[in-house]
Order: C-alpha cells, then sequence, then structure tokens
C-alpha cells in the first residue's frame, strides 16, 4: 500500500540549512555575539598572558649598591620598583607589591635584610620570602668561604614551554562562544520563528518537522564552527597559542567543537520549545549558562572551586567540553583520550533533545 | 504526485467534512460540523472571532488534529496521508510573516524546495504584480505586498486548493480590491478557496457559497445571494434610506482604484 510516497527530504534540508545561513549572516546580531565579542575576549585574555607573571618588589630609593641587590636585579621573575619607602609602604597595604625588601649594612660590614609583606597578597609574599631566602642563604654560603656545601640543589625545568593564560583561556573561550550562539542564537532565533509564525508556515509544507529542526540547526553548527576558527585563528596567529601535534590538532579541535556545539543545540532547543516569549527565555537561558561559565573552567580552574561544588562542576556539559579541548591542546593529547568527555557531553545531548521532543511547539 | 482518487458519487466535491469535532480541554472549539466544497469554487466561511473557523482551517490544513470526525481533502484523509494533503494546498496562515532577512526570491526558492518542485520566482512574482520587489526583504513590503507576496507563497507547489485565513484584513481599500481581483484571476485557473473573512461584503462579492459559524457550529450555509433571498423571505424588512452611494464609494471616487503601496 503505498499508494502516496513520502516527499523527499533531502532537497528541502539543504535548501533550509542554506537560507537559515544566509538569514543569520544578514543579522547584525550574528556577528555582535558570535564574532566580535569572542574577538574581544581572546584578545583581552591574550594581553593578560602576554606578560607573564611576575613579582613586583619595592626596594627602597636609600638602599646602598651591593652584591645582594644585583642578585634581585638579575632575576627574571621580579619586577623592581624603587621609590621612597612611605609610597612603597602605601602600594604594599594597596596589595600593589608582592613585598618590599630593605638591605641595611652596618658598621661591621655585616648586612640586615628586611622584608615586608602585606596580608593583602599572602601568596606572592610567600614566593618572595622563599626567593629571598635562597639568595640570602646563598650569598652567606659564598660569604663565609664555602665553595663545596654539602647538599645541592639542582632545578631541571621539565616543560619545555612557558605555560601561559592564553593556553588555558583560548579552549575555554571556544566553549564558552560555541554555548553562547548554540543556546542563546537557537533560543531567541526559534522563539522568533515561532511568533512572526514562520515556523508553522514552514511546517504546513510536506517538508518533515525534524526535516526542518535540523536545517536550522545545521546552519547554525556552520557559523559556530566559522567561530571556533576564527578563535583559533587569531590564537595560533596573534597570540602563538600552542597546538602540540600542529594541523592534527587542529582538527581534532573541530571535532569536539561539532560534538559540543550538536549537544549544546540540545539545550537552545530545550529552552525555545520551553519558553513562550524572550521575556520568558531571558532568565531561562542565563540561569543554564551563567554558572556554567561561571564553574566549568571557563576563566578560572575547577580546582580552586570548593571541594561539595567539584562533582557537579565537573560534570556540567561544558565542563565535558572543556576539558575534552585541552586534553587535545595544553596536555597534547589525541580525540581518544577525550573519550569519556565526549560520552559525557553526547549524554547530555540525548537527554536535552529527548526533553525538547517533549516540549516543542511549532508556534 | 497521485492521481487523485475521488469517490464517484463526490466526484465535485473537493473537500469533504464530517462530522468534525476539536475540544481543548473542556472548550469545544468546533462541534459536529459537516460540510462540503466543490471544486472550483470560492468557500467561505464567516462568523465573530472565536466562532471556530481558524481552527477548522487548520484542521483542514493539517495543522491541528481533531478530536473527532473526518476531513478527507481531494480524496485523501487527513490524519493518514497528512503529508500528501500537504503537498496538494496552498496555505496562507493569519498573520504570518517570512524570514526576515530573505528576499522575496530566495523565499520562494526556499518554500519550492520543501514542496520538493522547481519554479520560476520571477514568474510567480509577475503573477502578484511584485516582479520589481524580488530582491527586497518580506519585512520591507506594505502589508497589501505582503498578502500579494502570501498569496505568491500558496502557488509555490501548483495546489488544487488554496487556504487563506483573513487575507484582507488591515488592508486599505485599494489593496483589498486588487486582492479580490488576484483572487479571481486565479480561481479561473480552476483552483479552489476557502476563505474565512470578517467582512461580509467580501464574503458577498468574492464567495460563490458562504458557512456562517458561530460557538463552533455551522449556523447555515448558501450562496450570498440565496441567504439574503431567503431572510427578505422570512419577512425582514430593513429600514431604506435611499442611498446612491455609500462611503467607500465616495472614499474610492476621490482616491481612485489605483493600488497604493508606499
Amino acid at each position: 500500500m503505498n499508494k502516496y510516497k513520502k516527499p523527499g527530504q533531502w532537497k528541502a534540508y539543504l535548501a533550509i540549512t542554506w537560507y537559515a545561513f544566509r538569514a543569520q549572516t544578514r543579522n547584525p546580531a550574528t556577528f555582535a555575539f558570535g564574532f566580535i565579542f569572542p574577538v574581544v575576549f581572546i584578545s583581552i585574555f591574550g594581553l593578560i598572558g602576554g606578560s607573564g607573571s611576575k613579582l613586583n618588589v619595592g626596594i627602597p630609593n636609600d638602599t646602598p649598591e651591593n652584591q645582594l641587590v644585583r642578585t634581585i636585579e638579575q632575576q627574571k621573575f621580579l619586577k623592581i620598583e624603587r621609590s621612597d619607602p612611605e609610597s612603597l609602604n602605601k602600594k604594599l597595604r594597596q596589595g600593589r607589591l608582592s613585598g618590599i625588601v630593605e638591605i641595611k649594612e652596618n658598621q661591621s660590614k655585616k648586612y640586615s635584610v628586611t622584608i615586608l609583606t602585606s596580608t593583602a597578597n599572602a601568596i606572592e609574599a610567600q614566593s618572595l620570602t622563599s626567593a629571598m631566602r635562597g639568595f640570602v642563604n646563598q650569598a652567606n654560603l659564598e660569604l663565609s668561604g664555602i665553595k663545596n656545601p654539602p647538599i645541592t640543589l639542582i632545578q631541571t625545568e621539565v616543560s619545555g614551554r612557558t605555560f601561559r593564560y592564553i593556553d588555558f583561556a583560548l579552549p575555554g573561550q571556544i566553549g564558552f562562544s560555541l554555548l553562547s550562539t548554540a543556546i542563546f542564537g537557537t533560543v531567541f532565533g526559534l522563539i522568533y520563528l515561532k511568533k512572526a509564525l514562520i515556523l508553522k508556515r514552514m511546517f504546513a509544507t510536506p517538508t518533515k518537522p525534524l526535516t526542518i529542526l535540523l536545517g536550522q540547526g545545521t546552519s547554525r553548527l556552520i557559523i559556530a564552527l566559522v567561530q571556533t576558527l576564527l578563535i583559533l585563528a587569531i590564537g595560533v596567529v596573534v597570540f602563538k597559542f600552542y597546538l602540540p601535534h600542529g594541523f592534527i590538532t587542529f582538527l581534532e579541535l573541530i571535532v569536539v567543537s561539532a560534538i559540543g556545539l550538536i549537544a549544546f543545540l540540545g539545550f537552545g532547543y530545550f529552552f525555545a520549545g520551553l519558553a513562550n516569549d524572550e521575556n520568558s527565555a531571558g532568565p531561562m537561558v542565563n540561569l543554564v549558562t551563567l554558572p556554567q561559565f561561571l564553574l566549568s573552567g571557563t576563566f578560572f580552574p575547577t580546582d580552586s572551586l570548593p571541594t561539595w561544588l567539584q562533582p557537579i562542576a565537573n560534570n556540567l556539559p561544558l565542563s565535558y567540553f572543556n576539558l575534552a579541548v585541552r586534553k587535545i591542546t595544553t596536555e597534547g593529547g589525541h580525540l581518544n583520550d577525550t573519550v569519556p568527555y565526549l560520552t559525557g557531553l553526547i549524554i547530555w545531548g540525548i537527554v536535552m533533545y529527548l526533553l525538547a521532543a517533549r516540549t516543542f511547539r511549532w508556534e | 504526485m497521485v492521481k487523485s482518487v475521488s469517490k464517484p458519487n463526490s466526484s465535485s466535491e473537493i473537500i469533504q467534512v464530517t462530522n468534525l469535532v476539536k475540544k481543548f480541554g473542556d472548550f469545544t472549539a468546533v462541534n459536529n460540523i459537516s460540510f462540503s466544497v466543490k471544486q472550483g469554487e470560492i468557500f467561505g466561511i464567516l462568523g465573530p472571532n472565536g466562532a471556530g473557523k481558524t481552527t477548522t482551517l487548520e484542521i483542514m490544513e493539517t495543522l491541528q488534529k481533531q478530536t473527532d470526525g473526518i476531513v478527507m481533502i481531494d480524496g485523501i484523509d487527513t490524519i493518514q496521508h497528512p503529508w500528501e494533503v500537504k503537498s496538494r494546498i496552498g496555505i496562507q496562515l493569519q498573520a504570518s510573516n517570512f524570514y526576515p532577512e530573505l528576499n522575496l526570491v530566495e523565499l520562494l526558492k526556499m518554500f519550492a524546495a520543501m514542496y520538493d518542485v522547481e519554479v520560476d520566482p520571477m514568474q510567480m512574482l509577475k503573477k502578484v504584480q511584485l516582479e520589481d520587489k524580488a530582491k527586497s526583504f518580506a519585512n520591507k513590503l506594505s502589508g497589501g505586498q505582503k498578502q500579494r507576496f502570501s498569496i505568491a507563497a500558496t502557488l509555490v507547489n501548483k495546489p488544487k486548493i488554496i487556504f487563506l485565513d483573513e487575507p484582507t484584513t488591515g488592508l486599505d481599500p485599494q489593496a483589498r480590491l486588487n486582492l479580490w481581483d488576484m483572487i479571481e484571476d486565479i480561481k479561473k485557473e480552476g483552483i479552489t478557496f476557502v476563505i474565512t473573512t470578517h467582512y461580509m461584503e467580501e464574503a458577498e462579492k468574492l464567495c460563490d457559497r458562504i458557512a456562517i459559524m458561530d460557538g463552533g457550529k455551522i449556523l447555515k450555509i448558501a450562496t450570498p445571494k440565496k441567504f439574503i433571498n431567503d431572510l427578505i423571505d422570512s419577512g425582514f424588512k430593513k429600514e431604506i434610506i435611499r442611498q446612491e452611494a455609500t462611503l467607500e464609494d465616495v472614499f474610492l471616487n476621490l482616491t481612485g482604484k489605483k493600488l497604493r503601496d508606499e
């Protein structure tokens, strides 16, 4: 009984994808949120990482020239600031200096070194104190004429490259952009199409609902992948973002991005179905995206979160995505190393698509 | 496309609606109505807001599923073969829009792909006098142009039946007259129309037959002339004020019948 053939879907799918893509490229919001924002963000993060982190050390102007001062000045990780004691003290209290080093020489040619630190900057204070202790010990040994001490400390650098903030920030930035495009773009885009009855008019054609939604989704997928390429290109070209295996890493990043994006689109469809208008969609979407931006290791590592929060934070979809991307970039792994995270993403995706299938309405 | 298989006793009836019921929870929007539409006629559904016109139309268009009853479009059951029905009908939704970022040619091409047919967009636009707007975006059109474009979009798949839901609501008198002419022209190609409207004048001038609906029920179906004659025969008398012209005649006499868009 095949009297009535089902209409072909392939041509409709391609047409919807293409024209939804055309429509989006003509929409100024696509460029603002999809391209300009990520570029601005990545530039800021790139500049943060550019200078590297240094300890700011104040040395009062009246400090006499001696071997110890020269040693301190030679250290690359220290940034020396010379000023009068009063203004140095003020900066220390404000946390703008890691510490002040006062070196005094008394009549009997002996030195006393005082480190002033502030509670405003406890971690840096500790680093500076350890460093200074090292210099002082070294100087003491040399001045005491001990050339061959019983214990020698040898430090070997293992990592061949310096880890910069951009190397952490860029993967997070890709996740951030994809999640924004997938959720904000899809939710507000589809709500508009619903309210203007554009989706309903499309639904009135013999094209299947799934084909219509797949076409819409594919067009967003293309836009978001272009976005990923742009962020990566700026990262690599301008800020020397490190791709451990070059082009292979690049391709693997694209694969992970596509899988992540498909999962994130599920959230978009779910909320586009749940919300009736932009006003109710706004809070819903922010409720889902904002915690993820903060908790998923987008801007800072999840290790710094309290222990009770970590199980939640580590299982968010954006966390899985960030972990997978960092596995490939920072840790130099391959796709097979990201399987647990990709599985997590796919499970999130399946759950969201099932929910979306229940909530979606055409008008 | 499969040829229609119509029952012998209903060769001229292209739509048959039998005992149609649609409930939303406790509310009965359409309450057991039956009617049929003849091939090639313009069939009007009239009624106040909330009468059930749009619901009835959307069930015929397969956009909603009925609670009970059967709707046959060109001999095909809307529940059993919705895709087949969709490919044979043209639909203009009440207050529907189009992608604001696509131009008219692109929109027609997209619809053609969704119906899995080939079209010549320019020729279709010419039919509705919009060929000079080919590269315009749909949201830049005036009300009348938008409705004409909606009609062009209903023609993409060469439908046998076109459904128009309040096509002239919000249009100025010139645009309304122009749209009526357009519908009459398309009707000449043998296409059947089902139209809902609030405007009695529109129903009287345009429709071959009218169903008057209220509270989910069809009160009566007849030709406009028969409706009026029946009312007169029943002894109805309207206080006659001898008037050679209406205000609309004045308006059109002053502003001309030329179509304005912008």
